[in-house]
């Protein structure tokens, strides 16, 4: 009964996770857009799509540019996966289930490690 | 960007977001042709868009299902290790390809997922594998019925193999992947087909997230396309799970293969 009650908790938290995650992109992203309607009175399109590298420095900042901000909402969107399979492994850690403790943090280090070779 | 332009690219990826979630697939099958056909987009960042775009969709919809208790996240998470390796591999392979080779795999895709759809009707599982029979024992409760189902997982190596093409075909396109998850879950390991849509949503996300970080490192992001394409997808899969409670399913499917029928020829036509 113990290790039911234990992976509903996990469930319920991977699900809020996913929640937040989800909505609060979503709430960046139509903040960076309102912004950008009301700063240029439209929304222009750049010719180029910024670096990644300048899109992360300029988050980094604290920037509240209306790119930056769609950028943060779609990030944060990006990084709501990963958010969830740290959560379930967290989940699996509670429950001493080992197994898939290693198989979650083996996924996790796979897309950690996509996404820093990526940025490199 | 005109105001038109905007919120058809806001009704497009509603629509998208909508037909997918009728039908059970991720809005990646109509997303992409939309962006290309009709915006005349770059297929990477069509691609780009998509696979935020099923980010979106997975993220929200897992929410519900986790709360269900419908998704056999033992199962799935075994699963991600092929899926990821796959997306991994199909997202660096995308961005050396030109956009005209990728185009024409889509619309070979649009094909198959054409013939999928209808195949999966006629011919899914309505039986489960007992639960002491294989691996990754679940149970979850029927909310049509109230009764509980047990089941469990067989032949899961196999259903890895292709949860891998599936993850590739994902990182290289732009879709969710599960028109190849879920039948491989309910025919080949006898997965109910309740629990193998919610497990193969909730994988997708992570799925489309191995594969997200590569084409924004291959700056195909462009915010003011994918953000308004990605909240219309994410309204409009809401506004599909509500509607797919009330409408017949197969006759759907029969008229969406279709589409997809004439948006494959589009798209090898171009």
């Amino acid at each position: 009964m113990d290790q039911e009650a234990t992976e509903r908790r996990v469930e319920r938290w991977i699900g809020r996770i996913l929640r937040f995650g989800v909505w609060a992109s979503a709430g960046l992203m139509v903040a960076g857009l309102v912004a950008a309607w009301i700063s240029d009175g439209a929304l222009r399109i750049p010719k180029e799509n910024p670096p990644a590298t300048e899109v992360l420095r300029q988050l980094l900042a604290g920037s509240l540019e209306p790119t930056t901000l769609i950028f943060g909402g779609l990030i944060l969107l990006m990084l709501t996966p990963l958010l969830r399979v740290l959560t379930a492994a967290a989940g699996f850690i509670v429950e001493k289930d080992h197994k898939f403790t290693l198989v979650s943090f083996v996924i996790f280090l796979m897309l950690v490690g996509e996404l820093a070779y990526s940025l490199r | 960007m005109t105001p038109e332009s905007f919120l058809l690219l806001v009704v497009g990826g509603g629509i998208a977001g909508t037909i997918g979630a009728m039908l059970g697939l991720g809005g990646g099958v109509f997303l992409v042709p939309f962006l290309t056909l009709v915006f005349d987009l770059p297929m990477h960042q069509a691609v780009a868009t998509s696979i935020l775009a099923v980010i979106a969709t997975s993220s929200a919809g897992a929410a519900m299902n986790m709360e269900r208790r419908v998704v056999n996240l033992r199962l799935g998470m075994v699963l991600e290790i092929s899926t990821v390796i796959g997306a991994i591999f199909g997202g660096v392979t995308a961005n050396m390809l030109s956009g005209q080779v990728l185009s024409r795999i889509f619309a070979t895709l649009l094909l198959v997922v054409s013939f999928l759809m209808i195949w999966r009707v006629r011919h899914f599982r309505q039986d489960h594998s007992p639960a002491e029979e294989g691996g990754f024992p679940a149970s979850y409760k029927d909310e049509s019925t109230g009764a509980l189902i047990s089941y469990s997982a067989k032949r899961v190596p196999l259903v890895s193999l292709i949860a891998l093409i599936a993850g590739n075909i994902s990182g290289l396109l732009g879709v969710g992947g599960g028109i190849f998850k879920v039948p491989a879950m309910n025919m080949i390991s006898g997965v109910p087909m309740k629990a193998a849509t919610a497990t193969s949503n909730f994988m997708i996300g992570v799925t489309a997230a191995a594969s997200a970080f590569i084409y924004f490192a291959h700056g195909h992001l462009n915010p003011f396309i994918v953000s308004p394409a990605v909240l219309g997808v994410l309204g409009g899969s809401f506004l599909g799970i509500k509607i797919n409670r009330r409408i017949k399913g197969s006759l759907l499917t029969w008229m969406f293969a279709g589409v997809l029928l004439i948006i494959s020829v589009r798209m090898f036509t171009r």
